[in-house]
This record gives structure tokens, sequence and C-alpha cells, in this order.
């Protein structure tokens, strides 16, 4: 893990800090409010927000959970944005849920094999569009994200017994969905 | 040997909640480790998915943000407000403060006029008449008249 002296090194050069975590961010957005124009609006709004704040990181996170941070409140905020709803509705650039498990790897796979495949990657993407805000956010940066349960709590501010706790519901939640997609 | 996994313990394994029952179990269980693999793959490819659908955003060229230049239309308009209230608002002030001085004056010489002409009756107002009818009666030609027939 890097230290407060380094991660706050890292910040100076911020152009390098948008090449490395971009993806990142930008992925987590797209996962969690499923609308590209929206996913790089909240994006950029990040690094923006991170740029004017770098002077108050301590180093006490990676710049990346610091990163996550912000782009989590970005999230949450744009979730409760009443006036976002209607146009969420109406979205345009909005992932296509039908098309979200066609980027399987086919890997040589039977057609039967890559349907059902196909199937539960779907009854995956459904089911955390229907969990909680709290419970898709730390499945998304468990399973998307690979990050562990302590780097989890640290981005959310939740305490990491919380965050098992979301994990294991939002995890119920998931399997129900794929077991009765089958 | 414990019965097969239940959904929520197979959720705890997902977590990393694993007792060593729970891993002895597994180990020894083919259909268990069976239906953990199955939905580690499932996971494993929902992440495949979701990463593969955001690789095709690239990055945009970073540009530091510009503080801004000092000079703008807005700022010159709301300076300019400010300045307006400034300069007008003390002089409204001198003016208003005047003119309820002058009301007051005004209520008090009117008071004052109301209270002298009630001191200056020499009776009471409702006795009035009877001044005036002792007065008719005692007008001093007429009685001097009146001495003398007698």
């Amino acid at each position: 893990m890097a230290t407060a002296v380094e991660s706050s090194r890292e910040l100076e050069d911020f152009e390098s800090v948008v090449r490395l975590y971009w993806l990142k961010v930008f992925r987590f957005a797209l996962a969690s409010v499923r609308d590209h124009d929206a996913a790089q609006t909240l994006a950029q709004d990040c690094f923006y927000k991170a740029y004017k704040a770098r002077g108050s990181f301590r180093g006490e996170a990676s710049v990346g959970t610091w990163l996550m941070q912000i782009a989590i409140n970005l999230v949450r905020d744009q979730a409760r944005d009443r006036r976002l709803q209607f146009w969420k509705r109406a979205r345009q650039t909005g992932v296509d849920l039908d098309t979200a498990s066609r980027w399987i790897p086919d890997r040589g796979a039977s057609p039967e094999v890559a349907a059902l495949a196909k199937e539960q990657v779907q009854a995956v993407w459904n089911a955390t569009e229907s969990l909680s805000e709290r419970q898709r956010t730390v499945f998304l940066l468990r399973f998307v994200e690979d990050m562990d349960l302590l780097e989890i709590a640290a981005a959310t501010g939740l305490k990491e017994g919380t965050v098992k706790i979301h994990l294991f519901r939002a995890l119920q939640a998931v399997r129900e969905r794929v077991r009765t997609a089958k | 040997m414990i019965e097969h996994l239940s959904g929520e313990q197979i959720s705890q394994w997902m977590i990393g909640e694993r007792g060593p029952q729970l891993e002895r179990h597994v180990a020894e269980c083919d259909e268990c480790r069976g239906q953990l693999a199955q939905l580690e793959t499932t996971l494993s490819q929902f992440r495949g998915a979701v990463r593969e659908m955001s690789s095709s955003a690239a990055p945009p060229a970073w540009r530091q943000p510009a503080s801004g230049p000092w000079f703008s239309w807005p700022r010159l308009a709301f300076a300019a407000v400010t300045l307006l209230l400034l300069a007008v608002l003390p002089v409204y002030w001198s003016a208003r403060v005047k003119e309820l001085a002058a009301e007051s004056a005004r209520a008090d010489a009117l008071l004052l006029e109301q209270v002298d002409s009630s001191i200056s009756r020499a009776v009471p107002e409702p006795m009035e008449p009877l001044v005036n009818l002792v007065t008719w009666n005692s007008n001093p030609a007429e009685m001097k008249k009146k001495a003398e027939r007698q």
C-alpha cells in the first residue's frame, strides 16, 4: 500500500491520475447509473472535484480509494436528484440491458453453454438494478472492482461489518435472481 | 459431515465467512463445490461483461481547470447593483427619517391645539347652553332699562 507521502505526490501529476483511474471510475459510474452519458459526466465531475480538493487529501487511503469515495458520493447525489429520475426513464444513452451480456468471451463454449452464461449475466445485471443503492455499491465494488472489504469500507465510509451485511444481502438477492433465471 | 450448503451459507462463503466446518464440507462435497464454482463463474462473467462494456471509454484529455478571469458580466452586474444600493440607501433613509419627524411634529401640533381648545372653555361642553342662557338674560343694558322702569 502506498504511503501518505507517495499518495500525495501521485496527485501532483494529475494528468497521470486521470489516465490511471479514469476507467475504474467510469466503469463504476456506468454500472451504477446505467447511462453512458451520465457516467461520462459523473466521471468528469469526480476528477474535477478531486482536482479541486487535492490540497485536502491526507493520504489516509490510496488515491484510487479516495477517487472511488468521491464517485460513490456523486452516484448517491445523482440517485437522490429527483429531477434526474424523469430523464433516467427517458434516457437515450442508457445501457441496453438486453445487450449487457453480449460481451461474454466465447472461449470456445458450446452455443447452449454460452446462451446459459449470457442469461445468467443478464440475471445478475437485472438483480443489481433492483438492489438498494448501498447494496449495489458494495456489490459492484466487490465483484466488479475486485476491492476487498476493508477498501470498500474506506471508500463507502461504512464499518467493515456493515459492508459484510450489505454484501450478504446483495448476494442473496443476486443468487435468487440467477436461480430463477435458470 | 454437515448437509449440503444452504443459500445463506453459500452467500457467507462468497463474502469470506468460512468456518472450519464449512471448509471441510466444501473440500469433501463435489455438489457444493460445483455450486460455489458455478456462482463464482457467473460473477466473474458479470465482471468481464461490465469491464468490456466500459473498456471503449477513453479518458478525456485533462486540462487544468482555469481559475477564471476576474472580469465577467454577471460579476460586473452584481457589483453595480451593490454599489447602487450602497449609494441610494443612505439618501432614502435620511429622507424617510425627515418625513417621519415632520409627521410626528404635525401630530403633536394637532394634539396641542385640541388641548388648548378644551382648556379655554369656561364650563364643560354640556353646560355651554346654560351659560348662553345666562348671558342672554343678564345683558347689562337690558338690565339697566329694566331697573329704570321699575
